[in-house]
């Protein structure tokens, strides 16, 4: 199982453009939330070069947990810190971007024409030996053998991760802060309060559309029931008009 | 499909390291259970227990290290006689800096931010400054300390590169927890962070290089690769440069220096301790190994690159400390310089070269625990008082610190009956045995330059009136009198009576494939 098979070869001229496309398009994009999806294809595309060369696993743990699920609860937070958060593109260092970019693509040139050349006519070998009594159980293998010391000391790493997240991140509340149930229903039923559910966007109105805000009872517009990040938009005549319940 | 063989575990030889794992373990489990009055002694004397717990199975293992019986976990750890001298030279230059940590007398509450998620400057950042600070660095303290032992002794660069996330992640941390100029610190912990990652995955894409050349990650199997492969050296030189890069980002080596001045001056100052003793140390053993098992086949190759390197540190330490207002920052670019220097003995490329390495590391590591000490000494109301201008005339106000601190500035000049000298004067001899002649004549012009700003402190110190804004020196309580103490002793001994370190690490000067 030596050498690219056509199926190989289709697969890596594919995906290669699409995964360096989203590389860029990761760096370039100006708003977090682009940036992510765009890093997404790369890690699918990673994922699937990898199933094809052979690593099912690694493949498909690059799919489901990278992508799956690193990816997306990035784009979670990215949704809780606000969406509309994007980079400034004021340079601080003068001139800064363009010799990082032609370093950049110096050194990604200098490895990759080095890279290139010395696996020219390099014969692929130990793939099948490798892969004999099963892929995972080759992994497996490894990890319980020889790895298993640095296997076991990456708990170190999450155990450091998770308290570092709370150091940096969590903020004890005082004695006295601590707010009881019922001080808060309270609070809640206070007059001037509403302690119902807000409207969502949209109820009473002609148009599903999230940005068309829901209707107060006199048939004006509740401008809390539209999200504050979303783009004010110019609502048609129709979408104006208040919807017809009765009569139909 | 074939038995699975699991490996045989030398749990003595791995001792040292487990024992600073679980205490770290034990540490974070403190954090949750036990009252914050009693906090702060309970986790000190937990990891000071441990790191003496840990340097007590380094040194009944010094006796009993085979050919045989150094490698152990599948051949992931290699406990030789250099693993063995490296762990205890960084156990007990941990445990010095540790002392650091706990002190609690120069400022209400210690070093550390009670709460580092509370924003800087609001009431809330206010209220907190009467409270205890943050104990939680005492286990990422462990952690990290556990790593650089793993890092030192790990004998495939898989392993190595996973000790090296392990050591570094809580440095990071605790960079961003100084009590005061909090943003300074932030910053410099996110630069830190940014910086770290980027090297490892340099120090990454290498390791894989290198498989591609050698077919294996562990020293051996390089160490045969280079010898005899008939692959074109190509994987082998970019897999080298790679992991190169990432070992030198750690010992901060020019040109991947920029990280340290700013991290140096942000991070707390028994932080700063730690990092400039304990993970220099750390990295440069590490960078002894790969260089000395893994590649000694392609010592062509490298000692040119790495020379200029090293030239290059010495310059750029020595050039750039000169210019510098703040101690601290004068203190970082010294400590590039000495990484500088460090390397000239690395190079020389014999058993010499090795064994002044050693000792090297353990001299400076001392000397710069014991001025990062003092430097948190000299204090007014807004915490540490690190310009220079404000140490003119601090001869007259307490002439016993002033005193120690111009021994230990003498002792980074170099300057005999110091340990500087006679560590300068082993890598000197070392690479001059070693045909690098043109390295030691750029050390030691290098060494008169870098001796004006060393200088220029004495000279303020004592030869100028102190005036208004003239910091007093506080008092300073047990533990940072003891690391005084302690480094200070040390660099003088060292510089006495080297004799029997210098023993210690000749003998530790062996590596076993």
């Amino acid at each position: 199982m030596s050498g690219v098979e056509t199926g190989e070869a289709v697969a890596f001229f594919l995906l290669a453009p699409l995964s360096v496309i989203g590389a860029l398009g990761m760096v370039m994009a100006r708003n977090a939330v682009h940036s992510a999806l765009w890093l997404v294809l790369t890690m699918l595309s990673l994922g699937v070069f990898y199933i094809v060369q052979a690593g099912p696993f690694i493949g498909m743990v690059q799919i489901i947990v990278y992508t799956g699920a690193i990816m997306m609860l990035f784009l979670f937070v990215l949704m809780l810190v606000g969406r509309d958060a994007s980079d400034s593109v004021i340079e601080t260092l003068r001139g800064q971007r363009v010799v990082a970019i032609v370093l950049g693509v110096g050194l990604a040139g200098l490895l990759g024409l080095g890279t290139y050349r010395a696996t020219q006519g390099l014969a692929v070998t130990g793939l099948d030996e490798a892969n004999k009594a099963g892929n995972v159980q080759g992994l497996a293998r490894l990890i319980f053998t020889n790895y298993v010391f640095a296997f076991e000391v990456t708990s170190a790493l999450l155990i450091t991760a998770a308290v570092g997240a709370m150091i940096l991140a969590h903020v004890e509340r005082r004695r006295g802060e601590r707010v009881g149930q019922a001080a808060k229903m309270r609070e809640r039923f206070l007059p001037g309060n509403y302690p119902g559910p807000k409207a969502g966007p949209g109820v009473y109105a002609t148009s599903t559309s999230v940005a068309t805000p829901a209707k107060l009872p006199d048939g004006s517009p509740a401008p809390r029931s539209i999200s504050p990040i979303l783009p004010t938009r110019e609502l048609t005549a129709a979408e104006k008009a208040n919807k017809h319940t009765e009569g139909r | 499909m074939p038995e699975l063989k699991l490996p045989d575990i030398d749990y003595a030889a791995l001792l040292p390291m487990l024992i600073l794992f679980g205490a770290a373990c034990v540490g974070v489990l403190i954090e949750g259970f036990v009252p914050r009055s009693v906090r702060n002694m309970v986790q000190l004397v937990l990891s000071l227990a441990a790191m003496v717990a840990a340097l007590v199975f380094v040194i009944r293992r010094a006796g009993e290290v085979t050919a045989e019986n150094a490698a152990t976990i599948g051949g992931a750890i290699m406990i030789d006689n250099m693993g063995l001298f490296m762990e205890g030279a960084l156990l007990v230059l941990g445990l010095v800096s540790l002392l650091l940590f706990g002190e609690r007398t120069l400022e209400r509450g210690g070093a550390f931010v009670p709460h580092a998620a509370v924003t800087v400057g609001s009431e809330r950042d206010r209220e907190q400054a009467v409270d205890s600070g943050a104990t939680e660095v005492y286990p990422l303290a462990l952690f990290s300390l556990g790593g650089m032992l793993m890092f030192v002794t790990a004998n495939d660069l898989l392993t190595m590169f996973v000790a090296l996330e392990v050591f570094s992640l809580p440095l990071y941390l605790m960079c961003a927890l100084a009590r005061r100029k909090r943003l300074l610190s932030q910053e410099s912990a996110l630069k830190y962070f940014l910086l770290g990652a980027y090297a490892s995955a340099f120090f990454l894409f290498g390791v894989a290089m290198i498989y591609g050349f050698a077919k294996g990650v562990d020293f051996r199997a390089i160490h045969e690769a280079v010898r005899g492969s008939e692959t074109s050296p190509t994987l082998l030189l970019i897999g080298l440069a790679l992991v190169a890069i990432g070992l030198l980002f750690k010992i901060a080596a020019a040109p991947f220096h920029v990280w340290t001045p700013d991290v140096y001056q942000g991070a707390p100052t028994p932080v700063t301790a730690f990092m400039a003793a304990c993970t220099k140390a750390a990295a440069f053993g590490a960078l002894l190994r790969v260089l000395y098992v893994g590649f000694d086949g392609a010592k062509w190759h490298f000692t040119p690159v790495l020379g200029a390197v090293a030239v290059l540190t010495m310059l750029v330490g020595a050039v750039l400390a000169v210019t510098q207002t703040d101690l601290k920052r004068l203190l970082a670019y010294s400590s590039v310089a000495n990484a500088g220097y460090l390397m000239v003995g690395l190079l020389g490329g014999n058993k010499d070269g090795l064994s002044s390495t050693l000792f090297y590391l353990v001299a400076y590591g001392f000397t710069v625990i014991a001025a990062f000490a003092l430097v948190s000494l000299v204090r007014d109301a807004d915490g540490e008082a690190t310009h220079l201008s404000r140490w003119a005339g601090l001869g007259r106000r307490s002439p016993l610190f002033a005193g120690i601190f111009t021994f230990l500035l003498l002792a980074f000049a170099g300057i005999p009956l110091t340990s500087g000298f006679m560590a300068k004067f082993g890598v000197f001899g070392a690479a001059i045995a070693g045909d690098q002649t043109w390295l030691v004549i750029f050390g030691v012009l290098t060494s008169i330059v870098l001796a004006f700003p060393y200088l220029r402190v004495v000279v303020m110190m004592w030869l100028s009136e102190p005036g208004e804004t003239t910091p007093s020196v506080s008092i300073p309580g047990v533990l940072t009198s003891a690391v005084l103490g302690i480094g200070t002793v040390a660099t003088l001994l060292l510089g006495v009576l080297p004799g029997p370190l210098l023993e210690l690490a000749d003998q530790a000067s062996s590596f076993i494939r």
